[in-house]
């Protein structure tokens, strides 16, 4: 075994409480992380989809010809800022409000595909364009009137739905970027001072080192291997408890978001999302440990 | 392969060397000897680069280690094997290990480790302890631990400062013979001592300091006394 790694090891084996004090910080730092990198990006995925998926729903009046159905349909299909433009016949909304109504046979059969409009439907590509693609829609003269099926918690309008969301990942972003940079600030003093402490114990090693003729990087190297492991260690249990958590909980988050997608589909790509974390966390971890541990052996060479 | 040229070093009021000059050639054993306080160690933490000189220069291996760079130091250390009176051994790894720590350090492939470490541990006779701690060992033990580390590097010069400082006279005797075989084998010997019976015992040329000033080179020619006592002047 190389000699730096062997003495980074004996180091860590004889003083086990500071060792487990630098892992369960590092440990919660990146389950934390992990934790929150996922919530990110199931949020973010969940704003899109609700970005994307909004139904606008043209209701058409009555006295219509299909040749003024389709003049809209084409002038929709033609317009950049729209997309999945669908005509939607009398009948096939009576099928959409039986369907919705299954669980009360009693409501379906009391109507007639009569009392239902015709609808054009289509999304924007942005929702940016949703107020004036409706305000435009609205002044066609073969339109009733103009309406949303993305409802969420009584919100009135679309714009609502996805503020709200967007207001929700924001919140996510910034209050779980907070909290993570408190804990790696934690973790970086928890090396810092570990470092500092190595140092200060084996004052006595370092200079029978240094008057054997060691360099400045030999006598580093096993304290800098030291804060490396802990990070490292740290990185990795951190992810695998949270990656283990995500697995436990994924089948029931698929079956309960259905076809929004906030989680990768399929098992390679989900693995996938996880080791960009994992890869993330790593060079995060080692980032932390090379700043602290510089930071400390700079400090004690200021000291000396 | 040590010069030094009117060499004077202080710390604050205290005049450690004053206009000290002498020169040692490769393959000689020499004794820096005086009374406590004399500048002994000073002398040979200049040689080690530990602190600089106020004044003079000091030579080693042709080059002046006065102007050497920081990043330099180690570099020049690793030339030197130093026996230190305190054995500055590492506690807490074993003996094997201590010796091979200067081959890490000067960077020996580890394919070579056991088999150089073997040959000297067997030279100081420990070859049987290599698996001990040092609290494992006994004062004689450590300093041959201590020896060990310094030919480990097969340096172009051993300095001890009061090797046999903390060793009774038995264990002494024992590693001046050491010191001895090593010297005979063509290594340059520095050695530090204040002990009268090391000295007279080996014959090997004094370098004699007092109050930091060196006031005399001796050739101790038998075991009596010295026959030979040359003024600095006279040199």
């Amino acid at each position: 075994m190389n000699i730096h790694v062997k003495t980074a090891l004996d180091y860590i084996k004889r003083s086990p409480f500071q060792a487990l004090a630098a892992l369960f910080v590092l440990t919660l730092t990146f389950f934390v992380g992990t934790m929150l990198a996922v919530l990110v990006y199931s949020s973010a995925n969940l704003l899109k989809y609700f970005e994307t998926r909004p139904q606008i729903i043209a209701f058409l009046k009555d006295e219509i010809t299909p040749e003024q159905v389709s003049a809209l349909q084409n002038r929709l299909t033609g317009d950049v800022r729209v997309k999945d433009v669908r005509y939607v016949s009398k009948e096939e909304a009576l099928e959409i409000y039986k369907q919705a109504t299954s669980d009360n046979p009693l409501l379906s059969e009391l109507v007639s595909p009569t009392i239902f409009p015709a609808s054009l439907e289509f999304s924007v590509m942005d929702l940016s364009f949703a107020q004036e693609v409706i305000n435009e829609v609205k002044k066609e003269g073969i339109v009733d009137s103009v309406g949303f099926t993305a409802s969420l918690g009584g919100e009135k309008t679309l714009e609502d739905v996805v503020g709200r969301l967007r207001t929700l990942t924001l919140y996510l972003r910034i209050g779980g970027g907070v909290f993570v940079g408190v804990l790696a600030g934690t973790s970086l003093l928890v090396i810092l001072v570990i470092t500092g402490m190595r140092i200060t114990t084996r004052r006595g090693e370092i200079e029978i080192l240094d008057l054997i003729g060691a360099t400045p990087a030999f006598i580093r190297s096993p304290i800098i291997l030291e804060a490396l492991i802990y990070s490292a260690v740290g990185a990795f249990v951190g992810w695998l408890l949270a990656f283990l958590i995500w697995l436990y909980a994924t089948p029931s988050l698929i079956s309960y978001f259905g076809d929004i997608p906030i989680l990768p589909k399929g098992t390679l790509n989900l693995f996938g999302l996880f080791a960009i974390i994992l890869v993330g966390e790593l060079l995060l971890g080692v980032g932390l440990a090379l700043s602290g541990s510089y930071l400390a052996v700079s400090r004690a060479r200021r000291n000396r | 392969m040590v010069k030094f040229a009117h060499v004077s070093k202080s710390f604050g009021e205290i005049k450690a060397l004053v206009d000290v000059s002498f020169e040692v050639k490769k393959g000689e054993f020499v004794f820096i000897t005086g009374p406590s306080g004399a500048g002994k160690t000073t002398l040979l933490k200049l040689i080690l680069r530990e602190i600089l000189p106020d004044t003079g220069q000091v030579v080693f291996d042709g080059e002046d280690i006065v102007g050497l760079s920081q990043e330099k130091v180690p570099y020049l250390r690793q030339k030197i094997g130093v026996v230190f009176q305190d054995y500055k051994v590492l506690s807490e790894r074993t003996v094997r290990e201590n010796v091979e720590v200067p081959l890490a350090v000067t960077g020996v492939s580890p394919d070579e480790w056991e088999a150089r470490v073997n040959q000297v541990l067997k030279l100081v006779g420990l070859d049987e302890r290599s698996e001990l701690f040092p609290a494992q060992l006994s004062g004689g033990e450590l300093q041959r631990v201590s020896l060990a580390r310094a030919l480990v590097i097969n340096p172009k010069l051993i300095m001890a400062d009061e090797p046999t400082g903390n060793l009774d006279w038995e264990t002494g005797d024992a590693i001046m013979e050491l010191f001895e075989k090593i010297n005979k084998e063509g290594k340059t010997v520095i050695m530090a001592t204040h002990n009268k019976h090391v000295v007279e015992r080996l014959k090997k040329r004094v370098i004699e300091l007092k109050d930091g000033k060196l006031v005399g080179q001796t050739r101790v020619k038998s075991e009596e006394k010295p026959k030979i006592k040359v003024k600095v002047e006279e040199v």
